[in-house]
């Protein structure tokens, strides 16, 4: 049946905007849409199987859909990437970058996969960031509070040479930016802070019918030093620098430079798929780039750093473990990425999206003003409750733990859920102690 | 952010106070990409045209599978072939298929029902595993058992004894009827 099928789509390649019909409508579109944009290899999401969407890169480099990443994470402990099984547990921010190149090669194709993906979207009630890329320029960065724009303006001077670039690229990028119903306010996140934009002015103003475009050196750029990237690595945040742009010190976590969001577990490691599209698609300008960072690296100190698999992992050592470790199963930190939350957990009363908005301790006190990260619509007057743990849960968690020695992924959660109905049930009447069934209750307050 | 899409929430959500609107059926995953994922690794596979290790969707449910996997050259078990079933949750590729031997299987790590014991098909699952990977796989678990925590003790025991280990899977194979 299959193969037919297959026959079929070979039939009418042409037909890709017409096919509506048939009962394997999606297979058949699919297949056809593939044969009229082929993609790179090396753009294939190894959990879907489909051209990346709003591509996450993992700090080990492998690059995965927003939601194959956060699907595949553990709610209860941390979470392993699909492909090499190196550990994160903080859920990473969209790379913006990769996500308007590849919009720019293939706009069908990835036009194809925002209306696929909106559409389970909107069936789950949860949404991933939407951006209206016809108006953005840049690429967001979320701006952190703490660090306003006096300190950008101190990173820009120390710097000089960016300040007359990314002066330029600012003004051009806040222009041109109009705030979108029901997607993130991007006058706030780029307010006084010319260094945001990433992209320059040419990627803006995509028709969106058009055939693919070439690309430039322009979309792979780095974040500090404005050059096409070489060896790129993405920080947590989402934002791509040269391996050698990155300032580390040892001993303090390592922060982007851009936004000064801190970046978990020690040095990321180079995302060789990118790196490689780079090289191949810009081969002069790669060598160039190679030989210059070369150069500089023997003149000034060679303090490359090094992907050390367990600096800064060695500290929080399996906390999952630990029946001290306050752990919020399933509830992740919509400003750093924590998931789940370990400690103290600040859950928005305000947020009336389903997916809620949650901070940990460390993200709580800073303040955040930054939308969720499942479009949520938090702004900075919104209030704040402690949650307390689901014990429940916890206790499965600890007892799973032990069984499984922390690899509990793929634990057979329908026992859990057993009998956590029934202790909820019992529980049912006091209000908030539970901690659990947040979406309702937080609902039924709201409401009331 | 909290998990909308976690088997815990949906637990919640079966205990919601009914005046509330019931949080949609929280399915992990939609059908719909699960069927596209399964439909690319059978376009995949066919197209790999990979030898040893072949699979195939029952008629008309593309979350039930058949494959077969021979046995490796040089190992006990060259020469015969193996019927498997491989099932399809409704989220994956977020959690593993349910494999099972349809064809008798003599192995340390396969029980009398056929069910095997693999790291990778329980809490070693990683989301980018795919049938390919999964046959591939058991393919080689087949010629590399892992004897220290045996389904089949029996087995285990003999494997030391490769000669009278061949005799054994030789009485107790029973080649599938060929398709």
């Amino acid at each position: 049946m299959a193969l037919q099928r297959k026959e079929n789509a070979c039939e009418d390649t042409n037909l890709a905007e017409n096919e509506q019909e048939g009962f394997s409508k999606s297979f058949d579109a699919n297949l056809a849409d593939n044969e009229q944009e082929e993609f790179s290899e090396s753009f294939v999401c190894c959990v879907c199987l489909d051209l990346l969407y709003k591509p996450i890169v993992l700090s080990c480099g492998h690059i995965s859909c927003f939601w194959c990443v956060h699907r595949s994470m553990s709610p209860l402990c941390e979470s392993h990437c699909p492909i090499c099984r190196y550990p994160y547990y903080h859920f990473p921010t969209i790379c913006w970058m990769l996500h308007f190149l590849l919009l720019k090669m293939y706009p069908i194709a990835y036009k194809r996969r925002e209306i696929q993906t909106l559409e389970v979207e909107k069936k789950d009630d949860c949404y991933s960031p939407q951006f209206d890329d016809d108006n953005l320029v840049s690429y967001v960065k979320f701006d952190h509070p703490s660090t306003s724009s006096s300190c950008y303006a101190g990173n820009l001077a120390s710097n000089p040479q960016n300040v007359g670039l990314s002066a330029s690229m600012g003004q051009s990028g806040s222009e041109t930016q109009k705030q979108h119903k029901g997607t993130i306010c991007l006058k706030d996140v780029f307010s006084g802070s010319p260094e945001a934009s990433g992209t320059p002015a040419q990627v803006k103003m995509m028709p969106q019918n058009d055939r693919q475009q070439k690309i430039s050196v322009a979309d792979v750029v780095c974040s500090a030093c404005k050059q096409l990237l070489f060896r790129p690595v993405v920080l947590n945040c989402g934002h791509v620098f040269c391996e050698s742009c990155i300032k580390n010190s040892a001993d303090e976590m390592l922060r982007c430079q851009i936004c000064q969001l801190p970046h978990p577990r020690g040095f990321p490691k180079v995302c060789l798929e990118l790196d490689h599209f780079i090289k191949e698609q810009f081969p002069q300008e790669y060598a160039k780039q190679r030989d210059a960072i070369q150069l500089r690296n023997i003149s000034d100190k060679p303090e490359t750093p090094s992907c050390s698999l367990n600096k800064g992992g060695g500290g929080k050592a399996a906390w999952w473990s630990d029946p001290q470790s306050n752990v919020h199963v399933g509830v992740g930190c919509d400003f750093c990425g924590m998931f789940p939350i370990v400690g103290d957990r600040y859950r928005c009363k305000d947020c009336k999206e389903k997916v809620g908005f949650d901070l940990c301790a460390d993200c709580y006190k800073i303040r955040s003003k930054i939308p969720g990260r499942f479009n949520q619509q938090h702004t900075p007057d919104h209030e704040f409750e402690v949650k307390q743990i689901n014990i429940m849960q916890n206790i499965m968690r600890l007892v799973t733990g032990q069984l499984r020695d922390g690899s509990i992924e793929n634990l057979p959660l329908e026992g859990i859920e057993f009998r956590l109905e029934d202790l909820d049930l019992v529980g049912d009447g006091d209000g908030d102690g539970d901690g659990d069934g947040e979406h309702t209750q937080n609902d039924s307050e709201g409401i009331d | 952010m909290a998990t909308v899409n976690g088997q815990i929430e949906t637990a919640q959500g079966n205990i919601t106070t009914p005046s509330k609107q019931p949080l949609p059926a929280a399915k992990s995953v939609d059908s719909q990409s699960v069927l596209k994922r399964l439909q690319s690794e059978l376009m995949a596979l066919m197209m790999s045209g990979e030898s040893g290790i072949s699979a195939f969707p029952e008629e008309d449910n593309i979350f039930f599978w058949k494959g077969t996997i021979t046995g490796s050259k040089d190992t006990v078990f060259e020469g015969t072939e193996y019927k498997l079933t491989l099932s399809f949750p409704n989220d994956y590729p977020f959690k593993p298929p349910k494999v099972k031997f349809e064809t008798t299987c003599f192995h340390p790590n396969v029980d009398l029902h056929g069910n095997i014991c693999l790291d990778i098909l329980q809490d070693k699952w990683s989301s980018a595993y795919d049938v390919r990977t999964i046959l591939l796989s058991i393919q080689s678990l087949l010629g590399e058992p892992n004897n220290s925590s045996p389904l089949n003790p029996q087995a285990a025991q003999l494997w030391s004894n490769q000669q009278e280990y061949r005799k054994m899977v030789e009485k107790l194979y029973k080649p599938p009827p060929s398709a």
